[in-house]
């Protein structure tokens, strides 16, 4: 799981979920490759949850790897997790999935392009609508979410914060 | 096998001694300055610590990624903070932060990744190569998340060997790493006899 690292930013790293309905609480991932970051928002409550993603399909054994690493388990889990806090009605945002080098995968596939496509097809398993994302290109990018008014921003290297998503005062 | 004894740990951080000390000898043949080296040590780690083994995951850097292939896959990771970035480039004569200078950033990585990995495989008997590297400027994070996730279907654990080439005088600083896959860690094991 996630751990807290200062005041109300709650770092999720590689593989890690986090959720929270705690008011100025912000889940924090930074440093998205070709991972992708998962944030899933209740369409009117203050309920959020973040996934860290790194790869698409898990490789059957499924123990001793964390929760979200794998898309096809983290996804669910997450929303699994957010629903348990009393979310009901969720909406996603999706960062990441760059490709930073030309190498990668045993089978020199995009692994930035095909853990968004993982993701995609999961949310889209779920019925989760994709609201907002921010993915593909070379660079790395570092994502936050708010709490309050389900607020999602991103920010690259030599970038300027983002809102992607937000819903004002709500 | 997931879990390396202290005695195999210390023959891989050996290994990395005496590798980075052959990347140090060529850094300091191109730079014309004397070059230290320090290996903290050859570690075990999750993934997500691993990202954060080579210092603050938002910092910025300019990374050369080598990847290695042969008898063992392996990735060679040379990370160079802006400042330590343009202190080379300064030393090496050309502009920071310029085409020309990434250019010298990349060749000092393959130079150093080639002589580290060239190293490695006369220790160990192993026929190795690196392919042509590649330069990125971004987050440590996602340099590092992105080279480890390559390999991370079937492991969590990465092994972070870690050295630091130290440019005496001029207060420059480089971070280097080698992640070999877990075939991979098994092999050098193999080839120290400690399997």
């Amino acid at each position: 799981m996630a751990s807290v690292v200062s005041g109300t930013e709650l770092m999720v790293r590689m593989g890690e979920l986090a959720t929270s309905a705690v008011v100025g609480e912000v889940l924090v991932t930074i440093g998205l490759g070709s991972c992708v970051g998962v944030a899933l928002v209740d369409a009117r409550r203050p309920i959020v949850g973040l996934a860290h993603v790194m790869l698409p399909e898990s490789t059957g054994d499924a123990d001793g790897h964390p929760v979200a690493k794998f898309a096809d388990r983290g996804v669910p889990a997450l929303a699994h997790a957010v629903k348990a806090l009393g979310a009901s009605r969720l909406e996603a945002v999706i960062v990441g999935g760059a490709q930073m080098f030309s190498f990668g995968g045993t089978d020199g596939a995009n692994i930035g392009a095909r853990n968004e496509a993982a993701v995609r097809e999961q949310l889209d398993r779920l019925g989760i609508p994709i609201r907002a994302a921010a993915t593909g290109g070379r660079k790395g990018r570092t994502v936050r979410v708010h709490v309050q008014g389900a607020r999602v921003t991103v920010r690259e290297i030599a970038g300027v914060e983002q809102e992607l998503y937000g819903r004002g005062t709500l | 096998m997931t879990h390396y004894t202290d005695m195999q740990l210390d023959a891989l951080r050996e290994l990395a001694n005496i590798g980075s000390g052959n990347a140090g000898t060529a850094l300091s043949a191109m730079l014309g300055q004397p070059v230290d080296i320090s290996v903290p040590a050859a570690q075990a780690l999750p993934l997500a610590n691993a990202v954060e083994a080579a210092g603050d995951p938002e910092s910025p850097a300019t990374g050369v990624v080598l990847p290695i292939f042969g008898d063992i896959d392996a990735t060679v990771v040379l990370l160079f903070p802006p400042e330590d970035e343009a202190t080379l480039c300064t030393l090496l004569g050309v502009q920071p932060g310029t085409e020309e200078g990434h250019s010298a950033l990349g060749e000092i990585g393959n130079i150093l990744g080639c002589s580290y990995v060239n190293s490695l495989a006369e220790m160990t008997g192993l026929t190795i190569e690196p392919r042509p590297p590649e330069t990125v400027a971004d987050m440590v994070g996602a340099i590092l998340a992105s080279v480890l996730a390559v390999r991370a279907d079937s492991t969590n654990l990465a092994l972070v060997m870690d050295s630091r080439l130290i440019v005496e005088n001029q207060e420059c600083e480089l971070t280097f790493l080698l992640l070999p896959s877990l075939q991979g860690i098994d092999e050098l094991l193999r080839r120290l006899g400690l399997a």
